[in-house]
């Protein structure tokens, strides 16, 4: 909430209660932000959008600031001119007096109300367009962006970081600009008033100084202890509950009882030490409102009987002294809040800075229709300068072939992949689909002739039939149904309750893995494109459910020119040929019989069929 | 609460004596505008020097008893919730560990995981705020207009009928509020959802290019979000200026009337001067009202979330865990050795939470010693089938045998210590690759669990590693491979010198020569074993082959009856051995 009018908050704000879901205090550990100014910079950028909004507020602010100020002012007035003495404020009669101070207390709250609501709005804009800024962005991201970033950690900053940059916007801002402005606008009356009052006022300042210090010096070493035990905790029951079946299996319950309250027992006691120091913050801010109560009433009095000051400035420094901690207190919490959005901040324009895919050329054209004719000539490519990831690939698939990719993990197989589908572009070489580069295709142009069916299929939250339609936008419920047909999907979807309308959700919890794989293949028929690719589409399932969906694929690959990454190698016999691909290079190429003929890497991967599971060993 | 008044009562005294210094402060805050009354009416307006001196000084003392007070609440406060959330984190863990499988899969791990961890903490705080902080508000508010009326009585009462009207409004506010910030939330989990599904998936956007369309969907989402959070935030920030244009006008009043009385002489200026302090305190205390309800109602979800845990019971399947039953003692005793033999006669099964059959109707019967083959697709009940036998969950009809009784009527512990369990997903423990085997067995040594790494066919990998048996594991064993993983869990379940042996599709990551190994060392030791799997080659060997499809048992026999009877082990075993059978013999 805003600034505080009279006394409001006068008790020091308790610290934020950690969020659940986050207690495991992993978020809270990132780092600050590395460039405040620039990154403040920026999200002025993102405010400036709402210029005269913002100046209102910074008005409104400025208003209520002086009116916060004014209100103490005015009592120690009554009490002087109209309580205790008959003389009149300003010429005022008593009842004009008390209708300005009514003004002064009406507008408060009601300047306080605005600046609060218009900030929020500007706030809620600000955070909305940064949203959708960064979410378009992710999407303009080359995708090995993904691949080296952890899906979480990308998530948090979506979400996390943006919510923190929100909820500071909301109050933060105002409170710290306001706090600051009641700090030298009580600072400069209470001088103007009485400079020895206002001195006595401030000896409460070294004190709370000193006071924090020898607090978090303390409690700084002690939270990280309590949070690496409540790491370690957390990580205990964590791994002993997704372990739960072994533990009952194995019946050693009695065990893990006895090692996690060994972990419980050291938390409760580092937890007690830092709770208990960092609990004197309040407990300090409180006493030294309170001594500097007593300095102001005890001194002031002596000073009034002397008449070197009046009783209303007493009232009036009474309630300063109160004041006047608040803000400091209130910048010092809200100063970590801030920082901490910055940074938050900081790493949501982090990735608004990744470097977007590369833009097409300017004479690239568009593909109408494409046979889907392949070829790689010596093509080279690697991802850091001077080291090939591929390097000198050639080959030629004609329409409507099937290429299998074999290979240990790392030979290349799926960067092969991304050059064809121009996640990344050849260093050297060159790829030609129906005799044209692919570098003068526009990207999403050449991807819509293409289709990937891949390891992990991907469902969105919707009904089967919103899914399987993700592959053209445009289709018709026939068509989806003759896709789900052909792909041998939809006899089990018309069993299911709801058939095609079934909402699935949780990434298609509810149906199977070979369910789900016949939805995607149902896509990618729904897709029509010229070029399969089936990035591991069978790895994740079991043989047996393999065989059904197998008569699904054949269909999908009939008549498309279809690179299929695999390593159970019965899947790929068929292949009209087979690239055997082994740390970036070609190292075999023909049809299976003739590999096995061969007698060399291939074959040998066949008869040993351990093409991946033990590398390691 | 009542699980909170029930866990924090062993600390009675501490939350007692937390709250009576958090009294003792807060008495000497409510004595400071009476005292500066004093300080003005029987100090400045007389010029008595001493009365303002004796005044200044009770102040500052009472001051320092105010700290010194502060400063123990916090301690006791702290020992008072500490205390409380160990003994709840406990209780709760023990208790989800004396679930059976069953219940304990009601919940989702990672939901039992927050209860542990972010509920109690959330409990935790609420308490430590509630013990040093959250108890004043009302205390100062009640305090406040108490004083004030001791002050001044007719002064005093106005400030008390502002106090209902506050309430009332700020009930209503909250109210309202807490609704609209449900439906915050709910907007929130959506744009989030979506996020979440575009990162999943941003292959297959790309690919599909529909960015578009997803940023069409995602910037829908987030004007909702930002037009019910705004709507929600215009409502809780009128609580404020609401509360203070209400105490504003009662301190006009009492301006106002001060005035009249100071001049009929029943009130005096320090009196009016006290009565206005008072007011302000009012407010202070009320403008943190808004977030002790939204604390407070999280509170009562944290713990909610907490009990509905601990009022689990294990319901039905009490038998299964611990509790001996009283028949067949005989059996119940851990001296009679299991041998090995199972029996399954006419079983079906469903899990508790759902009401598709899993298991119908499935019978067969295995020797001690002898091993059983079970394949079938994913969702095929192969698993669920598995862990019958170590009584993690209860069949629903049928009767299980061991070695020719009822399986109820076996030691749940007595049966499990003779069964040695491999799961599908490997569960490894952080901690070293001996700890991890011994895991199995705790008193087993060093020499078991090299035999029995050796059956498992990792002892020369873990001897080549450098710290060997020493090795540390990182958190489920991030540092090796799946197939390393695999074969250590095996080991985990053979240093138990099981008589039963399940391998739930636990050598799916092995190559087919190391596979062949551990399936040929296997058949030195006797246990009765099953093998889920997926591969022709390791069933040939198989005494029983049983073949799964949608819950129900379809084919079983031998290598050679199925190859005659059933078409789909037919098609499997061609899918796999069309050419290279030969190969692999």
């Amino acid at each position: 909430m805003p600034n505080g009018w009279t006394e409001a908050f006068r008790q020091p704000r308790p610290p934020v209660i950690a969020d659940p879901s986050k207690a495991s205090g992993e978020y809270k550990k990132k780092k600050r932000a590395k460039n405040v100014s620039g990154t403040l910079a920026r999200i002025w950028k993102y405010l400036a959008q709402r210029k005269l909004k913002l100046s209102l507020v910074l008005f409104m602010v400025v208003l209520s600031s002086a009116l916060s100020l004014l209100g103490p002012y005015m009592i120690g007035v009554a009490v002087d001119d109209y309580l205790s003495g008959d003389g009149a404020f300003w010429g005022l009669g008593w009842v004009w007096f008390l209708v300005v101070l009514g003004i002064v207390y009406v507008l408060g709250p009601i300047t306080m109300f605005l600046q609060s609501i218009w900030m929020i709005e500007i706030a809620q804009e600000t955070v909305y367009r940064m949203r959708v800024d960064l979410f378009s962005h992710l999407h303009k991201l080359p995708i090995p962006f993904f691949g080296k970033r952890q899906q979480g950690e990308l998530m948090s900053r979506v979400t996390n970081d943006i919510e923190n940059v929100s909820a500071t916007l909301n109050s933060s801002a105002i409170q710290i600009f306001s706090s600051i402005l009641i700090l030298f606008g009580t600072l400069g009356v209470m001088l103007s008033l009485s400079p020895l009052l206002t001195l006595l006022t401030f000896i409460v300042v070294p004190l709370m100084a000193v006071g924090m210090r020898w607090i978090t010096r303390r409690t700084g070493p002690l939270f990280k202890e309590r949070q690496s035990n409540l790491g370690d905790l957390n990580g205990y029951i964590e791994e002993t509950l997704s372990g739960q079946r072994i533990i009952k299996a194995f019946s050693q319950e009695d065990r893990v009882k006895k090692e996690f309250a060994v972990r419980n027992e050291k938390i409760r006691l580092s937890g007690f030490w830092a709770q208990t120091i960092s609990g004197m913050i309040p407990k300090l801010m409180n006493s030294l409102n309170n001594l500097s109560f007593a300095l102001v009433a005890g001194i002031g009095g002596i000073l009034a009987i002397n008449g070197q000051v009046t009783i209303g400035v007493i009232i009036v420094f009474v309630e300063y002294a109160r004041q006047f901690t608040r803000p400091l207190n209130d910048l010092a919490n809200q100063w970590n809040t801030l920082l901490s959005a910055i940074a938050g901040a900081e790493r949501v324009f982090e990735i608004m800075d990744e470097e977007v895919e590369n833009k097409d050329e300017g004479k690239a054209s568009k593909l109408e229709h494409i046979e889907g004719a392949v070829k790689f000539e010596r093509v080279s490519f690697g991802y850091d300068e001077g080291r090939n990831t591929l390097s000198d690939i050639s080959f030629e698939a004609k329409p409507g072939e099937t290429i299998a990719l074999v290979g240990p993990t790392g030979a290349g197989k799926t960067t092969l992949i991304q050059l064809l589908s121009r996640f990344y572009d050849a260093s050297g070489g060159k790829i030609t689909i129906d005799g044209k580069e692919i570098g003068s295709i526009q990207r999403e142009n050449l991807r819509s002739h293409m289709a990937f069916v891949l390891q992990e299929t991907f469902l969105f939250e919707g009904t089967i039939r919103d899914n399987i339609r993700y592959g053209r936008l445009d289709a018709t419920d026939e068509e989806i149904e003759e896709a789900a047909k052909l792909a041998n999907a939809h006899s089990f979807i018309v069993r299911l309750q709801g058939g095609y309308d079934k909402m699935l959700s949780n990434g298609g919890s509810g149906i199977s893995q070979g369910q789900k794989q016949l939805l995607a293949i149902a896509r990618a028929m729904l897709a029509d494109p010229a070029i399969l690719v089936l990035d591991e589409a069978t790895s994740s399932i079991d043989t047996v459910t393999e065989i059904k969906i197998q008569q699904g694929l054949q269909r999908l690959m009939k008549g498309r020119t279809s690179f299929v990454i695999a390593h159970r190698l019965n899947t790929i016999r068929q292949a009209d040929q087979i690239l055997v691909l082994k740390d970036g290079g070609l190292l075999e190429h023909g049809s299976h019989d003739e590999l096995l003929e061969q007698g060399g890497f291939y074959s040998g991967l066949y008869h040993g069929q351990g093409v991946e599971g033990e590398a390691g060993d | 609460m009542s699980l909170v008044f029930a866990f924090l009562k062993k600390y009675r005294t501490a939350s007692l004596l937390a709250l009576l210094m958090m009294v003792i402060e807060l008495t000497v805050e409510l004595a400071q505008p009476y005292l500066i009354s004093k300080i003005i009416d029987d100090g400045i307006t007389n010029s008595n020097l001493s009365v303002v001196w004796m005044w200044g000084g009770v102040l500052l003392i009472g001051t320092f008893f105010a700290f010194a007070a502060g400063v123990a609440s916090s301690f006791f406060a702290s020992y008072a919730s500490q205390g409380f959330a160990s003994d709840l984190r406990e209780t709760l863990y023990d208790k989800v560990q004396s679930f059976s499988y069953s219940v304990f899969s009601k919940f989702a791990t990672s939901s039992l995981i927050t209860r542990m961890t972010g509920d109690i903490t959330m409990l935790q705080d609420t308490i430590f705020m509630s013990l040093r902080f959250m108890t004043r508000v009302p205390l100062v508010v009640i305090g406040s207009v108490a004083m004030a009326m001791v002050v001044n009585f007719k002064l005093g009462l106005m400030l008390a009928l502002t106090v209902p009207l506050l309430l009332v409004f700020v009930l209503w506010i909250m109210r309202r509020a807490g609704a609209m910030f449900k439906n915050v939330q709910k907007r929130l989990d959506k744009v989030n959802g979506v996020i979440q599904e575009n990162l999943t998936g941003i292959r297959l956007i790309r690919v599909f290019v529909r960015m578009k369309h997803e940023n069409g969907r995602f910037a829908a989402s987030s004007n909702k979000l930002m037009k019910n959070t705004v709507s929600a935030l215009r409502l809780t920030e009128t609580t404020m200026p609401f509360i203070m244009l209400v105490m504003n006008a009662s301190i006009i009043a009492v301006l106002w009337f001060g005035r009249g009385y100071i001049a009929s002489g029943s009130a005096s200026v320090g009196e009016v001067v006290a009565v206005a302090n008072y007011a302000l305190r009012t407010i202070g205390a009320l403008s943190a009202f808004s977030w002790i309800a939204v604390t407070f109602s999280r509170a009562g979800a944290s713990s909610q979330r907490v009990k509905e845990v601990l009022d689990t019971s294990d319901g039905e399947f009490v038998q299964t865990d611990a509790q001996a039953k009283p028949i067949s003692a005989e059996y119940q005793s851990k001296e009679v050795a299991i041998a090995g033999a199972v029996e399954f006669r006419n079983v079906s099964f469903n899990y508790p939470t759902s009401e598709i059959q899993v298991l119908e109707n499935i019978s067969f019967g295995i020797g001690a010693g002898k091993r059983v083959a079970i394949m079938g697709a994913t969702g095929s009940g192969k698993s669920s089938l598995v862990q019958l036998i170590p009584h993690l969950y209860d069949r629903e009809e049928g009767e299980i045998l061991i070695d020719g009784r009822n399986i109820d009527d076996w030691d749940t512990e007595h049966l499990r210590r003779s069964i040695g369990y491999v799961p599908q997903e490997v569960l490894l423990f952080t901690g070293s690759i001996r700890e991890n085997i011994a895991w199995g067995r705790e008193d087993a040594t060093f020499e078991e669990i090299v035999e029995a790494a050796k059956i498992a066919q990792i002892h020369e990998t873990v001897e080549k590693l450098p710290n060997g048996y020493d090795t540390q594991l990182g958190q489920r064993g991030v540092n090796l491979s799946g197939g390393q993983k695999q074969r250590l869990s095996i080991a985990r379940a053979l240093v138990r010198r099981p008589s039963i042996l399940i391998l739930d599709d636990s050598t799916s990551a092995l190559d087919l020569a190391t596979e062949s190994r551990l399936l040929g060392a296997l058949e030195d030791i006797s246990c009765t074993t099953f093998l889920i799997t997926q591969k022709i080659s390791s069933t040939q060997a198989a005494d029983l082959i049983l073949l799964l499809d949608e819950g129900q048992l379809i084919a079983s026999g031998t290598h050679q009856e199925l190859m005659r009877t059933s078409e789909l082990y037919r098609h499997i075993y061609e899918s796999q051995f069309e050419q290279g059978e030969a190969l692999h013999a």
